[in-house]
């Protein structure tokens, strides 16, 4: 379980972070949702330890991790960030040299899944293949946890319901995701919690069936009583 | 498998639990013939990337069919559709009950004479049928 605790950060005097809280179950997707600018991706960072907070604490398993964090956790940020001159064989073999937890076996089967060919140059991808790519790189470390950052943003219908497939195989089984996505109705019926944030703070934070159980709610009826009042 | 093609289509509304969907779409797929009894059916990792839903969520329809005897599993050995002809007589008359109860609700409200309404279910239902009936696989459009 990955535990995010009472996170406050400021830039200049605007609260980004005021107070933070929530837990990333194993087994189970959790999804940040918010209005641009709400603070999912800084949250994704301060988990990842690529930014800094002025209090609180990121528990990952029962522990504070230094840079060991990497090898348990692989966060895919929202744009590709290898070099445009890497082959994609290249950044792949980059990647078994930077991480211990790289899997080839699985890289070469996310390859296949996308229809990815590794002569090609990162430079040339189109926008949804280079998302893709993106995402091979980081399903493709056997880490505990993956964080997302807006996988389906600017990509078009058929690759989405790819990559939407990948929630529901055993690529994702068993581990502890967090995703953050402005189009929540491409994941709906996949994540187990929803996350709230507005204004820097967590507003509502529920288990999806629960609710359409207990008060016959979509997540969107939610997100409209929590951003539209 | 035969049932394959039916799954990709099942349109999961955001409101009601998506577990019990499955378990309500396993019960339609058994009352109109696509599933039979006795039939095994996917695992719940299969499952979960056939409907493209959360394996938890499949895992949890599973354990909920199960507890209404819907499906049975003995050992290790797959699941399979219950034979027992008492729980699929149960599953018809509940979704039939279902659909009358809706059909009644919504067409109580216009107050319809019973006797009006008896035959304009008779004709439109059997008129329906006698449609499909003619024209099998002819994408038969109504107006």
């Amino acid at each position: 379980m990955i535990e995010v605790r009472d996170i406050h950060k400021k830039y200049r005097r605007r609260k980004v972070l005021d107070g933070v809280s929530f837990q990333i179950e194993k087994g189970e997707i959790t999804c940040l949702i918010g209005t641009n600018g709400a603070g999912k991706s800084t949250i994704m960072k301060a988990i990842m330890g690529l930014t800094p907070f002025r209090k609180g604490e990121i528990i990952i398993d029962g522990q504070k991790l230094g840079k060991e964090r990497y090898e348990k956790i692989s966060f895919i940020p929202d744009h590709l960030t290898m070099p445009p001159a890497m082959k994609l064989d290249e950044a792949m073999v980059f990647m078994a040299d930077f991480y211990r937890s790289w899997n080839e076996d699985r890289a070469k089967e996310l390859m296949g899944f996308f229809q990815l060919e590794g002569k090609e140059r990162i430079g040339n991808l189109s926008k949804g293949t280079a998302a893709k790519f993106n995402l091979l790189l980081g399903l493709a470390l056997d880490t505990e946890y993956v964080l997302m950052d807006e996988p389906f943003s600017g990509i078009d219908m058929f690759s989405r319901a790819l990559i939407t497939e990948v929630f529901s195989s055993h690529l994702i089984e068993d581990r502890g995701v967090l995703i953050t996505t402005h189009e929540i109705a491409d994941v709906e019926h996949l994540i187990d919690q929803a996350v709230l944030l507005k204004n820097g703070s967590v507003i509502r934070n529920f288990n999806c069936e629960l609710l359409r159980m207990e008060e016959s709610k979509s997540i969107v009826d939610v997100m409209k009583e929590v951003y539209q009042a | 498998m035969k049932t394959n093609e039916g799954w990709t289509e099942v349109a999961f509304n955001g409101r009601d639990p998506v577990y019990l969907q499955v378990v309500k779409f396993f019960k339609e797929q058994l009352v109109i013939g696509k599933m039979e009894a006795g039939q095994i059916i996917p695992s719940r990792r299969e499952l979960g990337a056939l409907l493209k839903i959360n394996p938890n969520t499949a895992q949890k329809a599973y354990k909920e069919m199960e507890e209404q005897q819907l499906i049975v599993t003995e050992g290790n050995s797959p699941s399979r559709i219950t034979m027992d002809e008492n729980v699929l007589r149960a599953i018809r008359a509940e979704l039939i009950g279902e659909a009358v109860e809706a059909f009644v609700a919504s067409v109580r409200k216009i107050d319809v004479p019973v006797e009006e309404l008896l035959e304009l279910v008779k004709h439109k239902y059997t008129e329906d049928k006698q449609l499909n009936g003619g024209k099998q696989g002819g994408g038969a459009q109504h107006d």
